[in-house]
């Protein structure tokens, strides 16, 4: 077992280092006795007290379990040394003068550091750094750091006051030694993007030119400030960028235009840098074990898989004694993410906090000051938009838009978050001539990645108060607006392919038209009290998700007394993957799991899994070459983000499910039944059903799921399934030879366990893995939401109130109702956030300087929330096949641009940035 | 250094010799391991960490962890998410949240737990009208930042704790 | 340079700490009290009155009063005023409601660790005393007035602003927020100043 798993991660990490993670022990119910961290997390707990309602972690999260990185000591971790040292990572409040070093000698005696890691003890041990986090990890003496917020040291303590005492001698960042000024450093872009897209002369003729068609262009050319040309200059190298870029300027000629009737709007837009703020802090406990050379880790992120692959690529080509034989990783429940913990470098440097303390389990957390300073922000957009709308038919004729993004420091998501953002820009409308420019530029500020509802949050901002200024400005209903301009089914997005799932823009309009805030929008205008300012605002967006590569793992069991038991490789955040995968399992078998372990990357080495090339960039010839190995998928293991819990997170184990039911469950009833295998009632697996844990076939008496179970472990039938699936906006499909059938289905890789025995891997007979053309979409699955709002303002201090809300939305098949409202009244807080109140200022005043906390950066309260008047709706699925779509980001967007529009029916002025605080509102009323 | 003696949950503990700029935060995660109250912020802002201080008058209060020293806790009594569910059977308030689906990530939840926990204490031994339950309920939960939920399901949890009980918590 | 910067900073605090000379900080702004007999030059006797407390209005309108002399009930935080987070209100008695006192974070002293002030009775000023949005005028008004200053005589002013000691919170305040003005010592030479000449209003 060990050796396979080795096996398998040889393939996947690099310079042949191991990753693996504990194996899985019983639960020690005891308390205070340190438990096998997997006992920790797996839910719900054997012996717990949860209810059989609620999410499978409520138990556990309502009684202070250990759960969360944040929460384990070495004590809690059986076989490591019980004492826990500490780590202090410090950062650069400066980006513009040379970093000088540490002025340790100011440090009180009971405050130094055992061990100081600079940049030069990295090169000495020979750390590499992966592409994804390219730059220095600690800024070298000497140099001018490269951001605000750029690490400069690690310094290890042994005990935890002297780290005490050093962390708050550090807080202000004084001791910290910086020398000449040399402005900030410049780096090239991280991306830049064209995307034009020019319909045909009828809905059903094709494109005469867009990305699906041409492929995706960049500039080739940029002016000494670093610039992209967008030009489409003459050269030949640039020969695919001139063709699509005449395109767009062709466009923008016709934007200029003047044609009496077409109503042209050019209007500029900017978005502030955010902060995820998830409330726990990043954190992890790392012990590294010289004489077996084990680097020990317990970390929470969103990508497990790649922080695991991350860390042993930081160390592949490392000294020997600084160089692991394998990394023990263990990922824990996270405090929340919203994104912000989807390939953070967190986990290296607390990779390295343990390298450089051999022998010692070692703590590295942020505190909120540090986690500001250094943790993954939002991308502020600097945007500015033309659009051309036939003043006769109120149809949109062209958009064109121009993006800046302001990606901080490292690369990190710039790239995908620009093109997302531009792709996205045009929201659920149908518009026959499109060109949209994007470039994600460096900058001195703290690192931009991927944020809750990311690129788009920010360009449908910018289009829905643009649609709502061509409403008034036409003027036109602004609801009958947007429908006469709404996506249809099988309409072309932006890069010129449709959306592959459920389009449902006019029953969201319907909706909104028809609610009573919208409906009833002059009389309450009318009957503001003296004093208030009264406007009702309402906006729409779509919102892709998942990123065009997204892969799930999955098993399922199921032992002779009934028990069930599910492991995902997705990760719980809060999203409720952990229930959603028990609730889609249950469908298929019966009974919410007994046991759920998320977040688990290594217990799948029965599948064997290998993997090569870059999913998102592959050539078919490779992916077909490659495809030949029936071990091979495009990609083993994503991270939690992009929505794609519900879609793809649960898709390997509700696939394992349905292996198991029908190899396994259905065999058995069968006997049970005493129908005989040829009797034509034994094909019927697809009409039985399950009510609570009773299978109903009917005409037949309802069986227990135990006694079924307890047969097919008898049976020796198949009792546990695992699966992996692959979505490139469509599900690789195999197929397996299954006893009795050849079992075709959505998953690529599949392994089964019969009776008590272990898991046999078995090779596809076939498989279809998506086009690698499909790398060309931008996206293609898609939800739709929409919020009105009507907002009171005081006239005298501009103070804004919600006075009622409600959010329409739809997400296909809804696989935990409760965990859907929560992640949509989260989201309306977190838009109310984004519109009114928070904000970090770019560079030196900004988070890098290490001085931001909550009460700096305000957040929404309840205080500022319409909590008893939010109204949530989703739209049933459209048949009961629907799968499950993302959701979690969608809900977030139109609230931000529905406020501003309601800002506007109040004072009829519209704010062209965010946020929109009440001083600005004051100030424009005064 | 000062020497400390406290109860928590019931339990004494201590005497422990602890530094006066040590936090009571720091006192429970580091010293005691008892990481059930968490860590937000540090500066008193989300109350993620607050417990419940019960004083000999019989009141009981909630309290940031963050900000305090633990040297300010010698002698009193103190109650931690861990302390709620007595032989794993959970409290009304506990149960309510879990089926509310109250919270999300969960980081929070220790502060929304205790702080409703002192709420329904205190609505006990005060009764409040009908009329007055979201009010008191949203004036004693507004301190408590919680980033995933929008707060709803909380204050519905706390309230319907109130509401199914009116004889104990209505006046 | 950064480290320079804030060297200069910590030694600029300590002098004000023990009352050395006048200082000027950062911002070019004079960061101590003048004294009452810097004054003398003024011939006119309620001008000079009215100097003494425009010289004090420097301290009356520092945020370390003015965020617990708030205009609502809300106090403010912070060299920057900000609105306190957690929101926080007056309560009945000023110490807070019942979900959130005063004195479940605000300890007997300041705690540095933390940045956190202290004080025994820390709790907000009246709302008859706000002084937050308003002139020194306005204030001086305001202060004589026993209406709104909590029915103290001028005399009782001197004590007030010269030996309450949560008034001298205000001069050292702890790690992380200037210290008003001056010293305590020196704003009640000037109230005395003041008092003693009439308690004229700028």
């Amino acid at each position: 077992m060990q050796l396979s798993r080795r096996d398998f991660f040889k393939q996947a990490a690099a310079g042949g280092i191991a990753i693996t993670v504990s194996p899985f022990g019983p639960v020690q119910a005891a308390l205070g006795v340190a438990r096998p961290f997997l006992a920790h997390e797996t839910l719900p707990e054997a012996s717990g007290p949860g209810p059989v309602l609620g999410r499978i972690d409520g138990a556990a999260k309502v009684t202070g379990t250990k759960l969360y990185a944040s929460d384990f000591r070495a004590a809690d971790m059986p076989g490591w040394p019980p004492q826990t040292r500490h780590a202090l990572l410090l950062r650069a409040p400066d980006a513009t003068h040379v970093y000088e070093g540490l002025d340790l000698d100011a440090l009180d005696p009971s405050a130094k550091p055992d061990v100081v890691v600079r940049a030069a003890d990295l090169a000495r041990v020979g750390v590499t750094v992966p592409p994804f986090y390219a730059g220095h990890l600690l800024c070298p003496e000497g140099e001018t750091p490269l951001y605000l917020g750029q690490p400069v040291a690690l310094l290890l303590f042994e005990s935890f006051d002297a780290f005490d005492r050093a962390r708050l001698a550090f807080r202000d960042g004084a001791l910290l030694k910086f020398g000449p000024e040399t402005g900030p450093q410049t780096r090239p872009n991280y991306a830049a993007y064209r995307f034009t897209r020019v319909a045909g002369a009828g809905p059903d003729a094709p494109d005469l030119y867009s990305p699906i068609q041409a492929g995706w262009i960049s500039p080739g050319f940029t002016e000494g400030s670093g610039r992209p040309i967008w030009a489409p200059l003459p050269v030949s190298e640039g020969g695919d960028y001139a063709q699509g870029a005449a395109h767009g300027e062709a466009i923008r000629a016709e934007l200029k235009a003047a044609d009496p009737a077409v109503l042209t709007l050019e209007r500029a837009f900017a978005t502030q840098s955010v902060d995820p703020m998830f409330l726990e802090p990043e954190a992890g406990l790392a012990w590294y074990e010289p004489s077996g050379k084990v680097l020990d880790i317990v970390i929470g992120v969103q990508s497990p898989f790649e922080a695991a692959e991350a860390m042993a690529t930081l160390f592949s080509a490392a000294q020997p004694d600084s160089r692991p034989a394998r990394i023990d990783a263990k990922f824990a429940y996270v405090g929340g993410g919203f994104g912000g913990r989807d390939h953070t470098p967190f986990p290296l440097y607390l990779a390295l906090a343990a390298m450089f303390f051999p022998g010692k389990p070692v703590r590295l957390a942020h505190d909120r000051f540090q986690q500001f300073q250094g943790g993954i922000k939002r991308h502020a957009f600097a945007m500015r938009s033309q659009i051309g709308v036939d003043r006769a038919s109120g149809r949109i004729r062209a958009f064109a838009a121009d993006h800046v993004l302001d990606g901080g420091g490292l690369a990190n998501y710039s790239s995908s978050v620009a093109v997302v953002g531009a792709t996205g820009a045009i929201g659920m409308y149908s518009v026959p001539k499109v060109d949209v420019t994007t470039v994600a530029e460096h900058t001195r500020g703290v690192t931009a990645g991927s944020m809750r509802g990311y690129g788009t949050l920010q360009t449908l901002t910018a289009l829905e108060t643009l649609i709502d200024e061509v409403a008034t400005a036409l003027p036109l209903d602004p609801i009958e607006l947007r429908r006469r301009n709404a996506l249809p089914t099988g309409g072309r997005t932006m890069t010129g392919n449709p959306f592959s799932v459920s389009v449902r823009a006019p029953e969201i309009l319907d909706k909104l038209e028809a609610h009573p805030i919208w409906r009833d929008r002059a009389a309450h205008r009318q009957a503001a009290r003296p004093g208030l300012l009264v406007g009702t605002g309402v906006a729409c967006a779509t919102k892709d998700f998942g990123t065009g590569a997204d892969c799930a793992l999955g098993s399922v069991t199921i032992d002779a007394e009934g028990r069930v038991a599910i492991h995902g490789d997705a990760v719980e955040m809060g999203n409720g993957i952990g229930t959603a995968l028990a609730n889609r399992v249950a469908a298929h078998i019966g009974r919410r799991a007994d046991a759920v372990t998320v977040a688990q990357v290594d217990v799948f080495d029965a599948l064997g899994l290998v993997t090569s090339g870059d999913p998102y960039a592959i050539s078919q010839a490779d992916q077909d070459a490659a495809a030949r190995d029936p071990r091979w998928v495009p990609a083993i293991s994503s991270a939690t983000s992009a929505s794609i819990g519900a879609h793809v997170g649960t898709q390997a184990a509700a696939e394992a499910a349905r292996v198991v039911f029908r190899f396994g469950l259905w065999p058995a009833a069968l006997a049970l039944w005493g129908i005989a295998p040829r009797d034509p009632r034994g094909k019927q697996w697809r009409d039985a059903y399950w009510q609570a844990d009773m299978l109903i076939l009917p005409g037949l008496s309802p069986l227990p799921l135990k006694a079924i179970a307890a047969k097919a472990h008898e049976q020796g039938g198949v009792t546990g399934a695992m699966a992996h699936a692959f979505s490139r906006w469509a599900w690789a499909e195999a197929t397996f030879a299954l006893p009795g059938e050849d079992w075709t289905a959505d998953i690529d890789a599949l392994a089964i366990r019969r009776g008590s025995g272990g898991f046999e891997r078995l090779a596809r007979t076939s498989v279809a893995f998506p086009p690698a053309d499909y790398n060309r979409i931008g996206t293609a699955f898609s939800s739709m939401c929409g919020t009105a709002v009507r907002v009171e303002i005081d006239r005298a201090t501009g103070a804004l109130t919600i006075a009622k809300a409600y959010s329409v939305f739809e997400c296909g098949e809804v696989l935990v109702p409760q965990v859907v409202l929560g992640q949509a009244q989260g989201g309306f807080a977190m838009g109310v956030g984004y519109a009114l109140l928070e904000t970090l200022p770019p560079f030196e005043d900004g988070p890098g300087n290490g001085q931001w906390n909550l009460g700096r950066y305000v957040v929404a309260r309840a205080s500022d929330l319409p909590l008893h008047t939010l109204e949530i709706e989703v739209l049933p699925p459209l048949s009961p096949r629907e799968p499950p779509k993302g959701m979690a980001e969608v809900v977030m967007i139109p609230v931000v641009p529905a406020l501003l529009n309601a800002i506007h029916a109040a004072t009829g002025h519209r704010f062209q940035s965010l946020p929109v605080t009440q001083a600005m509102i004051k100030d424009i009323l005064a | 250094m000062t020497t400390i003696s406290l109860t928590i949950n019931g339990k004494a503990v201590g005497p422990l010799e602890v530094r006066d700029a040590l936090t009571m935060n720091d006192f429970l995660r580091e010293v005691l391991g008892m990481t059930g109250t968490k860590f937000g912020c540090g500066a008193a802002q989300c109350l993620s960490c607050a417990i419940i201080v019960d004083g000999p008058d019989g009141t009981s209060a909630t309290t940031p962890t963050c900000v305090v020293p633990a040297v300010e806790f010698d002698g009193k009594a103190i109650r931690t998410i861990e302390g709620h569910a007595v032989d794993g059977r959970l409290t009304p308030l506990q149960t309510r949240f879990i089926e509310h689906f109250a919270f999300q990530c969960g980081y929070c939840t220790p502060g929304f737990l205790n702080e409703g926990q002192v709420l329904l204490e205190r609505l006990e031994k005060a009764p409040v009208a009908r009329a007055e339950v979201e009010r008191v309920v949203a004036e004693a939960l507004d301190g408590h930042l919680c980033r995933c939920s929008g707060y709803v399901r909380y204050h519905e949890a706390v309230r319907d704790v109130i509401l199914a009980d009116p004889a104990r918590f209505l006046a | 340079m950064r480290s320079g910067l804030s060297l200069g900073a910590a030694f600029l605090a300590a002098s004000l700490l023990v009352g050395a000379a006048a200082s000027r900080s950062d911002a070019g702004e004079p960061s101590t009290l003048a004294p009452p007999q810097s004054f003398a030059g003024i011939a006119d006797p309620e001008a000079r009155s009215a100097a003494y407390f425009t010289e004090l209005g420097k301290v009356l309108t520092h945020p370390r009063c003015t965020n617990c002399h708030p205009a609502g009930d809300r106090p403010r935080q912070g060299d920057e005023a900000r609105p306190h987070q957690p929101p926080v209100f007056r309560g009945a008695d000023g110490k807070g409601l019942p979900a959130l006192r005063c004195a479940s974070c605000h300890r007997g002293a300041n705690f540095d660790p933390a940045g956190l002030p202290g004080h025994p009775i820390w709790h907000l000023a009246p709302a008859e005393m706000a002084w937050e949005g308003k002139t020194v005028p306005q204030i001086c008004a305001q202060i004589k007035d026993p209406a709104r200053n909590g029915g103290r005589s001028p005399g009782d002013l001197i004590a007030h602003i010269g030996d309450d000691t949560l008034v001298g919170w205000a001069w050292a305040p702890g790690r992380g927020r200037s210290p008003a003005l001056g010293t305590q010592k020196a704003a009640r030479a000037l109230v005395e100043a003041w008092v003693e000449s009439g308690a004229a209003c700028p």
